[in-house]
Parts: C-alpha cells; structure tokens; sequence
C-alpha cells in the first residue's frame, strides 16, 4: 500500500495515473455507436430530423418534419393506402368513408361514424376529467372541439380558411374574438370558452360516435383534410393540463393522441422517441381488422414482385415497430455517413456523394455489396419559373407581345439539362402542371413550349417586337429581372444558368438576389418579376395544383404568386374541383393545361423524383410521394442489423498503438532525464 | 480589495445596464414588435393571432416610459432581464430560463474538459518549446504552432469527422445522448477537436510569455545555485510568468458556460452555442437578446475575477 501511495505521489506516478486514466477512457468510448448497447436487439427505426419542430399541435403544424411525429401519434379519421397508387383514400378512426350528401340549400354533408371504443394514450391530462382516469375513449366532442380550434384565431392554425367552408365556424372564431375582450370570458378553459360562444351550424353531433361535417358548397377535396393531421380529434384535457405552466410542458411540445405510437421523449434539440402505444385501436381489438389497423393484401404489381406484399404479409396486425428514434441532425453528410455506418436505417443521396452511390442508372457495386437497396418515387410536386402576370413587360398589360416573349422564354430552358446539371439526374422534365400519380396527368402529353427550340423562340422574339432582345420599338436593348432569395453562390449557379439560356436568344436578364423576407415582401407587392418557385401537394388531387393559378387564390399573400387572372381558366376550374375523376374532369383538366400551354404564366422546369436508400434489415418499404405516415407498416430485423453493424464498425486502434509508441518515446526520455536531474 | 471589487463591480453594473438599453433599443425599437409577431407566426397570420401573440409575451404595451409611465416594455425590460426573468422564447414559445437550463449542462460537458485537458497540454508543451529555446525543437515548435493558427477550426472538424469518426471508426461522427453509458462517445472527438484546434495559439503565446520570465535575474541567481532546469521552469519561471497566463484563462472560465459556438453546431451538441446560433437563425430574438445579455454579464464578472486572480497570485498586486 505504501508503495503504491509513493508511487501516486512521484511526478512520474501521476503521469502514469494520467495515462492509465486516459487510456481506459479512451477504451471505454472507442465506439462509434450512437446508441446504447442494450438497444441493439430492439425493433427500433432510427430516422433524422434536421429543425427543431417549432410545434406539434396537430392544428397549427403544417412542415414535413413536425406532420411525421404528429401522424404517428394522432390518429386520423381517414388514410392513404400504404401501397395503392393513384393514393387510395381508406378509413382510420371512422368506421367508413363517408358519402357526402348534396342538400337542397347547396350546402353539403359529411356524415362521420367513429369507431366505438377507440382509445387515447395513458396520459395524466385526463385525470382532469375524472380523478385516477388515465386515458379514456375518442368522442365526437373531441373532433367538433378539434375543428372549433382551426377557427380560433389565437390558435393561429394555417389552414383556417379551408376549414371555413364549415357553416357558422368562421362566424364561430369571430364571436369568440369579441367575447374575448371580457377579460372574465378570455380567462376561462378553451373548451368552456367554446360552449359558451355557442354551437357551429356546421358541426352537428350525433350521439357519442357520430357526427356531421356540413360545407357550403360541394367541395370533394374535403375528404383528403380528414386524412391530414389537421382534423384529429384532440381531447380537452390535453390543452388544459398541457399549458406550460408549472413545469408542465405546452400542448405544443406534448400531444396526446390515439395514433399506433406515443411520444415518450421530446428533447427537440437532439432527440425525439415514440414507442409502440398499447391503446391503439388496432392494438386493443385486433379481431377488427380495420383497413388500418392491418397489412393490406393489394398493391401495385410490382410491389409483389419487391416482396412488398405477399399473403404472408397480408392481414398482419400493425405496428410491427417498438420504437421510432428521430435523432437531429444539422448537416445532411455526417447522416449519409451514420447511414453507410449502419446507424440510420434510410438516407436520400446528398449532391456531393451522388457519384459514389450511383453507377448510370444503378446502385454502385459498392453500396450494393453493403447490402443496401434503392427505391424511387416521382413527388407529388411541381418546381417551376413564374412570371408575374401583373408586371408591365412580361405580363397580362403587355397583351400578346408579353405572351410571345414568354414563350419564346420557354422555349430557351433545357428541362432535361437543368436536372442532369443540378439534380443528378434526379427528376423527370416537367410537361404540365400536374405531377405523375395524378388524375389528369398523361405521360405522353407533350407541351408545344418545353423543348428547347432556339430558332422558333429567336422567331417568336422576333414576333413580340424583341429582336436579338432589342425592343424594336425603343431600340434599346430589353432588360428582365429575376427576382430571388437564393444568396450564396451555389444556390445562385442555377440560377445563373436559366439567365445564360436567356441570354443565348440576346435577352439581359439581371439577377436580383435579396433576403427572404424582402423577396416575400416584393411577391407581396407584385413588385417582382421573373421567379422560380415549386409546390408540394396537400393531397392527391389536381385541384391541390390547379388552384394555384385560379384567381381566387391571386391577390397579397396568395399562392398564385403569378398573379394569373383568366375569367375562361377560372370557370373550367370551378368545373373541375367539384367533379369525380371521370371523363368529363379529365376532359376538362385537359382544356386547363392547354390554356397554360399557350399562356405561358409558367415555365414548368422539373417533377422532382426522390432516391431512398435503405438497408436490406428493413422489411416491406414503399417510399410514399407526398407526406403521409408510413411507420406502422415497416419493420426492422434488429438482429441482422446488430450484427451487421458489429461487422462493419470495428475500430481500427494501430494509429492508435503507433501515436502512443510515438508519445512514449518522446516522453519517456524526458522523465527520465527529469527523474535523474533530480537525483 | 472588498471596495475595489465592489467599485469594478458597480463599473460594470452600468456596462450591463448599457447593453440592456441597447439590446432594447436593437430588439424592440429598430424590430417593432409586430416584426416580432409576424416573424414567429409567420407572414399570413390574421392580425387576431399577431395582437394575441404580442399580449402573450407582454409586447402589447407603450415602448417608452414617457408613453406611459407605470407600464411600458423599457421598464419591463430591465425588471426581467435584472431578475433572470427572461420570458419566453419567440420562435417556440418554450422559457428561456428553462432552455438555457437544458443547454447548460451539454456545453459544461463539453467545455470544462476541453478547459481542463487543454490548458495544462498547452502550458507544458510551451514550458518544453521554452526549455529548448534556439534549438531545432522550438523552432520546429513555432513552425507547428503557426501551421496550427493558419488552419480554419472547420477544416479540424470535417477532417477529424472524416479521419476518427468515419475512417477510423473511434467515435460518432456527431450527435449528443446525455445518458451515462455513451455520453463520452459523443464528447471526446469535439473535446480533442476543440483542444487541438487551440493549442497552436495557446502554445506560442505562452511560450512568449516564458521567454520573456526566462531571461530574468532571478532565473539566472537560480540556475547558478545550481536548481536543475526542470525546477526552473516549473518553479520560478511558471509561478512568475501567471499574471498574463491568468488575465487568458480567468476571463475564460465565465465563457465556459456559453459553450462553443462552432463545435456544438456542427457536432450536433445541444447547448447554449448552439441554442445562440439557431436563435439567430430562427429569428429568436427573446432568447439572442437574453444570450447577449448573459455574455454581458459573464464578461464583467470575468473582468472582476481576473483582477481578483493577480492579487493572489502575485502579492506585488494590490488591488486598492
């Protein structure tokens, strides 16, 4: 003992401690996992986020990132089917579809019928109901309070437009404004603030588990809302116990649903858990066998040959995942790494490794023999070039000779080249408005204005009395803007492209690049020029793309950023949104985007289409095209994976032997010398 | 001492007043608060939200105490920020109180090892450049320490990223799990990182500082009473060579609490570096003009306690 103690206290003794120290700190944690060993053999996805979600109120969320948490965790009325294609609406936590009724008034009715006995999660909010209550059924009251939240304007939620469709719910939020000012009423519970402004004529109970949607004229879109977060039933419990009070978190950061999974952790800036939740109706009463709540037997065909789907697949009770880890991550390489690493089970293909992965057409070799797949799903989203149809030059007031000059703009832009340059081949030239996976698309439509034509467009320049660019009528040479948010230079190089395509025909188009908000600030104010901006679908329906450019969404703030007013392009598209997908709708879209055509308000660029890659432990995997939730249909082979990744992240310690060797024989002598000037 | 400490400490007690008339003027007067709103809630959100936002986080009131004397933002402002009472956040609504609580102790984790490993590493690998003085090891140091300088912290990173992490397998690439079992993991490459990236500086401005002590009489009186070298060093030239070593580390330590700006973003460590730089570009302002605030105030304690450290580490120092 003393000799050790003598040891410790001799220079050399606590360099050796320090050593010693070091080096078993470093044999501890020469790992690369980012999870604990015990999780190894868990059925756990690990899956990336990159902002923090700001809030997870099902009302107010309207980004990819925060929709993927919320839809795991509050069930929807209705859902897409995981594999159908065209997007198939099936029920959720309604027992069917409902028929819409046409009432004699004009107004029309969405009959729900809930599922009896659907339960929420555990959750210590419902002991404010009941004392000792930890969860409790889903009630109409829950959706008719859930709907009332979209109109109240403190909420705040995006699509309360949409939903003031509903007979009496805008009027709702306006007495609620006005009642507020009392400061007795604006102190009350959300939920007795609603009783007391009063019933909404468009939200009808019926019983504990049915209940009436009606609207104010026929609207078929409606249906996809019921699908969306948006509408899930909320209980009143959770606004009232989740206030942020108290070292109670808000509702924001705590929902409380009746989805397959519950958040267990939320620690927004680096990890967000949910675990399989044993309240979920498919969980509870498996005898059911409701569309959602199983492995669907039919897909597309080649989902069979994928092993997507199979009769041993089909029926099987959902989910088939313990947990869902969403780690955060900032930079999109360290999650490609973490990804080769074996540590996420997804990735998409960052720009820069694209090379690496792909090989032509195909998986490298390399990625490949790792034993990873690739999957590809067209988007359901557009990205385009717009012209203002407000401004002088390029617009409606410049009458034919505007129109001419922008097609000869289109004609200019090489689709197929844009998206070899700029998205490694990653998309599919676009021809219209509407994405593949949509009725109305037709993939041999070919649009008169998007292929590169240099001699018509120089010829149509010619014909709007712009010359090489040179207004014939001034002689001075035409000078275009392209009005952007993009700042840095990689950002501006396709940019820079798309003005150098212009200028081939002698046209000056001047970049303007600005901050977003000055760039949104100019839109605003109809004071930009050219612009290039994209859309994601809400829903799978035409109209989500078609009402783009109807006049009634023009105006401040609008999404018809072009500013588009065509009295003929508005009547055929009244005529469409509110008519099935049959022939006569087909017929109709065909006449809208024949219009467009000629019109030219844009230049369609590209259908983005996404590259999935992920490892071969993931079983029955279909990438969807827009943004529903697919978590409950995959599974996870946590052992193959394990294993996989013990035989893939060996440490590689000789650099580790060599640096020490190459310190000790520094070092050592230096002691030795210190020890013996000593003596 | 005690009045001296007190009359630094009511100095920078009017600095930190300055800076919160400041923060004001900045966050409040320049970016009104419907600026605020309608960045948090975005541009479409209906005046009702916006008017219901500002009332939320007391940003409905009179800017100036002359628009209404018992109750306006100014006054309101210096009472939360003086009584750590910082309100909440404009991007997420979350207190601020409680996310610097949450980033505290991830950028403690971080810097405080980093402090420790680093500081010691740098001063004796300098009190060896300095033994060797006008040899090829000090000038082979200096070139080191120069080269070290030279290089941008980002390339440290992505090339320990892409050479321990990725190649060599030793760590994660990023991320952070506080959890006991695998928190090292997650700390050790942006410790070393953060130590190696600063040692070239540290090194040749300590090496300066020893040069200088070197060369004085009481080193040479020591030396010819025949004390060996190494005690020299540690002995007489280290002890009297703290006072510019003290006036670079003490006015550290404060900071250590407000983490790494450049290391957190980029290794995925959530604490207050990086709650800085989202605020910045969330548009947070409620949280920014609190970091600013703490910085303020860190730097005027820290500039107490250094002349507090001289005192007691040279007796000649009278603080008076």
């Amino acid at each position: 003992m003393m000799r050790v103690a003598q040891w410790v206290s001799s220079g050399a003794g606590v360099v050796r401690c320090v050593a010693v120290f070091a080096c078993a700190a470093f044999a501890l944690s020469c790992s690369n996992s980012p999870y604990p060993d015990r999780d190894d053999d868990v059925k756990i996805l690990y899956s990336v986020y990159g902002e923090a979600p700001k809030t997870l109120d099902p009302a107010v969320s309207y980004n990819v990132s925060s929709s993927r948490i919320i839809s795991a965790i509050c069930e929807t009325l209705l859902e897409y089917h995981y594999l159908k294609r065209p997007y198939e609406l099936i029920p959720g936590l309604a027992a069917a579809i409902p028929e819409p009724v046409e009432r004699a008034d004009g107004t029309v009715a969405y009959p729900f019928a809930l599922r009896e006995g659907a339960m929420y999660q555990d959750d210590p909010a419902f002991e404010l109901g009941e004392v000792g209550r930890k969860t409790r059924p889903v009630v109409t009251a829950d959706y008719l309070f859930a709907l009332k939240r979209l109109a109240d304007p403190a909420v705040n939620s995006p699509v309360a437009h949409i939903f003031s469709k509903i007979v009496g719910l805008h009027a709702f939020g306006e007495r609620l404004v006005e009642r507020r000012k009392e400061p007795s009423f604006a102190a009350l519970p959300l939920h007795e603030q609603y009783e007391a402004v009063g019933p909404v004529e468009g939200l009808v109970a019926q019983g504990d588990y049915a209940f009436e949607v009606v609207i104010d004229a026929p609207y078929p879109q409606m249906l996809y809302w019921f699908a969306m977060p948006f509408t899930t039933a909320v209980p009143w419990e959770a606004i009232a116990y989740y206030d942020g009070n108290e070292g109670r978190p808000r509702f924001a950061d705590h929902p409380v649903g009746a989805g397959p999974f519950r958040m267990t952790h939320y620690d927004k800036q680096f990890r967000i858990v949910l675990e399989r939740n044993p309240n979920w109706y498919g969980a509870m009463y498996p005898e059911w066998k409701a569309p959602g709540a199983v492995y669907p037997a039919e897909g597309e065909p080649a989902d069979l040959e994928k092993g997507i789907t199979s009769d041993a697949l089909a029926g099987r009770q959902l989910p088939f995942l313990d947990r869902v880890e969403f780690r955060r991550e900032k930079e999109s390489i360290p999650v490609f790494n973490k990804f080769l690493q074996g540590y996420y089970d997804k990735s998409g293909i960052n720009k820069e490794s694209f090379d690496k992965v792909m090989d032509g057409n195909q998986l490298s070799e390399d990625m490949a023999a790792m034993g990873i797949q690739l999957d590809r799903v067209v988007d359901l989203a557009i990205y385009y070039i717009a012209f203002n149809q407000a401004d002088e030059t390029l617009g409606a007031p410049a009458g034919e000779r505007g129109k001419k000059l922008r097609q000869a703009m289109s004609l200019a832009i090489d689709a197929e080249e844009y998206i070899e340059l700029f998205h490694n081949g990653r998309g599919i030239p676009a021809q219209s408005v509407l994405p593949p996976g949509l009725f109305g698309y037709d993939a041999d439509y070919r649009n008169a204005y998007r292929e590169p034509d240099l001699a018509r467009a120089r010829a149509l320049l010619e014909e709007a009395g712009y010359p090489e660019g040179v207004d014939s009528e001034t002689g001075s040479p035409l000078k275009l803007r392209f009005d952007t948010y993009a700042t840095n230079s990689a950002q501006l190089i396709p940019i820079r492209y798309l003005v150098d395509s212009w200028r081939k025909l002698g046209l000056d188009v001047e970049v303007e690049s600005t901050t977003y908000n000055k760039f949104q600030e100019k839109v605003f104010n109809k004071a930009h020029q050219i612009f290039q901006w994209g859309w994601v679908a809400d829903y799978p329906d035409p109209e989500n793309f078609l009402f783009l450019l109807s006049s009634g969404m023009a105006g401040p703030g609008g999404p018809n950023s072009s500013n588009y007013r065509n009295p003929e392009y508005d009547a055929l598209f009244d005529a469409m949104k509110a008519r099935p997908n049959d022939e006569v709708r087909a017929e109709t879209i065909r006449e809208m985007l024949s219009l467009l055509e000629e019109e030219r308000v844009w230049i369609e660029l590209l259908y983005r289409e996404s590259f999935v890659l992920f490892h071969d432990w993931i079983s029955h995997y279909k990438p969807p095209g827009f943004e529903f939730s697919t978590l409950k249909y995959q599974d996870i082979d946590a052992q193959a994976r394990a294993e996989w990744r013990r035989e893939n992240n060996k440490p590689v310690l000789w650099p580790a032997y060599v640096l020490l060797a190459i310190s000790i024989a520094v070092i050592v002598p230096g002691i030795v010398t210190l020890i013996r000037e000593r003596q | 001492m005690l009045a001296y400490v007190i009359r630094r400490l009511s100095y920078g007690g009017v600095v930190v007043l300055g800076v919160l008339f400041f923060l004001f003027v900045v966050f409040f007067w320049v970016a009104t608060p419907d600026d605020i709103a309608r960045r948090a809630l975005g541009e479409k959100a209906p005046p009702e939200a916006i008017e219901q936002w500002k009332i939320n986080h007391g940003y409905d009131r009179p800017l100036w105490p002359w628009q209404s004397l018992e109750d306006n933002m100014l006054f309101s402002h210096y009472e939360s920020m003086l009584t750590f009472d910082f309100g909440r956040s404009d991007a997420d609504d979350v207190p601020i109180l409680e996310k610097i609580r949450t980033g505290a102790g991830p950028s403690l984790a971080l810097t405080v090892p980093m402090f420790l490993l680093g500081l010691p590493l740098s001063v004796m690998l300098s009190l060896v450049v300095a033994v060797f003085r006008e040899t090829y090891v000090d000038r082979m140091g200096v070139v080191l320490c120069v080269l070290g300088m030279s290089v941008s912290i980002l390339l440290y990173i992505i090339g320990a990223q892409f050479l321990i992490a990725k190649l060599l397998r030793w760590f994660p690439i990023s991320g952070f799990d506080p959890s006991p079992q695998v928190v090292m993991r997650f700390l050790s490459l942006p410790i070393l990182v953060g130590i190696v990236s600063s040692i070239g500086s540290n090194v040749r401005f300590y090496r300066t500082v020893f040069l200088e002590e070197v060369h004085r009489d009481f080193v040479r009186t020591a030396r010819a009473k025949g004390c060996g070298e190494a005690r020299i060093m540690a002995r007489h030239v280290l002890r009297n060579a703290m006072i510019p070593i003290l006036t670079q580390v003490v006015i550290a330590i404060p900071f250590l609490f407000t983490g790494s700006l450049v290391l957190e973003s980029f290794f995925g460590i959530p604490g207050l570096g990086a709650l800085t730089v989202e605020a910045i570009q969330g548009n947070d302002f409620a949280t920014l003009r609190t970091m600013v605030f703490v910085g303020a105030l860190l730097f005027v304690v820290a500039q107490v306690l250094t002349d507090v450290s001289y005192s007691l580490a040279d007796p000649r120092v009278r603080l008076e």
